[in-house]
């Protein structure tokens, strides 16, 4: 049998499961094929055990006497569920947002509208020459990204191996395992201000002085001897920098040297299909107010918790407790929290409702976008009826 | 009882994902910090010690591992329940903790979500 | 920790009796660390009382060699996150498998020498290793791909 990995936007496609061993998938992928029947939730309503049913009908009753209701998570279901998350909000009238309001969503925003040239990870396989690691630890983020799409494989026009055909950049403001693979043939830059290094870059370019500039009138020598380069950014270039604009003007002025494409390196599976379903919607892609009509940031979900504008939220697949600072988090307590997961999460364990859900790409088909925006199809290995579809279908009928 | 008990010292403290710990089941999480051997050694921490970590008036116990991935004057915390307690969005990825060596067991995870239920 | 000759060398009676077969105390430790001799051949090293302390030391010190494959390939599965660097710059795989670990899938081919099997990587096929065999070369382009040091070999 071979299976998508559901496990983070790499997608891989080449997993086999053959006499109860799992082939190819990486540690993560690993542990969501071998134990994905482990830590399951429970419907709960208010800590006590109940039937489905009676936790959607709380739901949908939560919902309805909510006055500022959001619709929060949906990184990891299947464009089909977050197509109708969307529909839900906007029949609620509702907040919706992902956890790109806080990951990538602006640079994937900048690619959506066109600012930056984007290409697809299979482009970068037969093509990329320069390949550039921004705040970015693939190693343990996205596992098999250089082995499968970027620096390791032949391409098609790349056919001699990583040493001669490819040249690897990796910035980061420690010594990371990325950092340790750049040696021959390769740069490692580490940053404390990631703004002095594209400050650097600017400068290089117009032939003035910087921090930098020894780095980077190499790796600008580098690009030139290529027709097809790439940047893959991750959350340090986001938490590295202040003002993510100055990165799109960046990426625009490189193109004036050589073809630099920029793909978003973000972790979650289907993060990119979020933003792609609500972009294609509302023209944002992601901390939207139904109720105004537009995009925010007062309108992201860690902002709406902090200044207590909500009083109920549905969470579908995602886990705040584990991944939001604190102050953020704590405030979960304040409003009635409605939990869709396929595990009892920490989130879950605290909150007025949970309803169990299966996990998409192993329980549940449908199509996931790659963090290069490639769409692909997953076939489940078993069908669960319930479902993200099913409960936010049961939601919708219920209100 | 050693004298490193009452240094406190400062650290650079990095939040990235860490694929050797499980997490998908969403079941566990190892309370754990990577150190710099150079900033362990400076700072008296010695692996597997039990080191307090407080950042933004909040503290939590992990223990201490080493790794040359880390950054030089301080660690790496996994993104996980243990670093979104400490961090907020001012230094989400990156923020400054104060260290030092501490007696007893690291924090149990179910005393956060303790602090979750009112 | 890498094994090195001198350090065997200097645990070993330096008598050059050449019981074991060997012309010097010195060729008997290469010979060990390529494993075509054994601890045991050193017949005084077992015999002599005043021999035991060092011999329990090289006993200790050459354990890995058991551990390791025949081409002096270690894993250490509790490093690899089963990135499938190693699997993919294999020169053996670039070669044998052109469709498979060539262009960054998994193995296509049944005999490979690296696979990631349940999320780690394990070695499969040693034979086909380049640094298998009397015509061996000391490839390295696993190890020096693996950030974490999961893949090590003996010499280092």
């Amino acid at each position: 049998m071979i299976m998508i990995c559901p496990g983070c936007s790499c997608l891989c496609d080449d997993i086999t499961i053959k006499d109860g061993k799992i082939f190819n998938a990486c540690r993560r992928g690993e542990e969501i094929f071998g134990r994905y029947k482990e830590n399951r939730a429970r419907a709960m309503v208010d800590g006590k055990e109940v039937d489905v049913d009676a936790a959607i009908g709380k739901a949908v009753e939560i919902l309805k006497e909510a006055k500022n209701p959001a619709i929060y998570g949906l990184d990891t279901t299947v464009v089909e569920a977050q197509k109708l998350a969307v529909e839900l909000a906007e029949k609620l009238n509702a907040y919706i947002d992902d956890n790109s309001s806080f990951c990538l969503g602006e640079l994937v925003e900048a690619v959506l509208k066109k600012e930056m040239p984007t290409a697809t990870l299979d482009d970068v396989r037969d093509n990329a020459y320069v390949i550039i690691y921004w705040g970015s630890n693939p190693f343990h983020s996205l596992p098999r990204h250089m082995s499968r799409y970027s620096y390791y494989p032949r391409g098609a026009k790349r056919p001699r191996g990583y040493d001669e055909d490819r040249y690897l950049v990796v910035v980061d403001v420690r010594k990371s395992e990325t950092a340790v693979l750049a040696k021959k043939n390769a740069k490692f830059i580490q940053v404390d201000d990631d703004a002095e290094l594209v400050d650097s870059f600017f400068k290089a370019m117009d032939g003035k002085a910087a921090k930098y500039a020894q780095d980077v009138g190499i790796i600008l020598n580098e690009m030139k001897k290529a027709d097809f380069n790439v940047i893959f950014g991750g959350l340090g270039l986001k938490y590295g920098l202040k003002d993510l604009k100055m990165f799109v003007e960046l990426v625009k002025k490189l193109n004036e040297v050589a073809p630099v494409y920029f793909i978003p390196a973000g972790f979650h599976a289907n993060m990119r299909g979020f933003n792609e379903t609500l972009f294609e919607k509302t023209g944002y892609v992601n901390k939207y107010s139904f109720r105004d009509g537009s995009s925010d940031d007062s309108f992201a979900f860690t902002e709406l918790l902090m200044n207590e504008k909500i009083d109920a939220a549905l969470i579908v697949g995602t886990d705040p407790i584990y991944s939001l600072p604190h102050d953020v988090s704590a405030k979960l307590g304040k409003i009635k929290t409605i939990v869709v997961d396929p595990r009892m999460s920490f989130t879950a364990r605290v909150a007025d409702v949970v309803i169990p859900s299966a996990i998409s790409g192993i329980e549940m088909s449908g199509t996931m976008v790659r963090s290069d925006g490639v769409r692909i199809k997953l076939e489940a290995i078993e069908e669960r009826e319930v479902n993200d579809i099913h409960i936010l279908k049961k939601i919708m009928e219920g209100l | 009882m050693r004298f490193s008990k009452f240094l406190k010292v400062e650290a650079d403290i990095v939040v990235a994902r860490y694929s050797l710990l499980m997490v998908e089941t969403k079941s566990s999480v190892e309370p754990v910090i990577f150190l710099h051997p150079e900033f362990a050694k400076k700072s008296g921490v010695k692996e597997g010690d039990v080191v307090e970590v407080e950042a933004n008036g909040r503290t939590v116990k992990l223990k201490a591992k080493l790794s040359e991935n880390a950054p030089e004057n301080g660690g790496i915390i996994p993104n996980g329940i243990f670093a979104s307690y400490l961090t907020n969005f001012e230094g989400f990825k990156r923020f400054k903790a104060n260290i030092e060596v501490a007696e007893g067991e690291p924090t149990d995870v179910e005393e956060i979500i303790k602090s979750f239920k009112s | 920790m890498a094994l090195n000759p001198m350090d065997i060398y200097k645990l070993l009676p330096k008598t050059n009796c050449k019981k074991c077969g060997e012309a010097t105390c010195m060729s008997f430790a290469f010979k060990l660390l390529n494993r075509e001799k054994r601890l045991e051949d050193c017949k005084p090293l077992y015999e002599d009382k005043k021999y035991e302390r060092q011999r329990k030391k090289l006993e200790e010190m050459l354990k890995p060699l058991e551990e390791a494959t025949e081409t002096g390939l270690i894993v250490n599965e509790d490093l690899c996150v089963g990135c499938g660097n190693c699997v993919v710059v294999c020169p053996v795989h670039v070669e044998k498998d052109p469709k498979g670990a060539a262009v960054g899938n998994g193995p296509t081919i049944d005999d490979p020498i690296l696979r990631v099997e349940d999320g780690v990587v394990k070695v499969i096929n040693m034979q086909a290793c380049r640094r298998y065999g009397k015509n061996r070369v000391l490839c390295v382009v696993c190890r020096e791909n693996c950030p974490t040091d999961a893949i090590r070999f003996l010499e280092g």
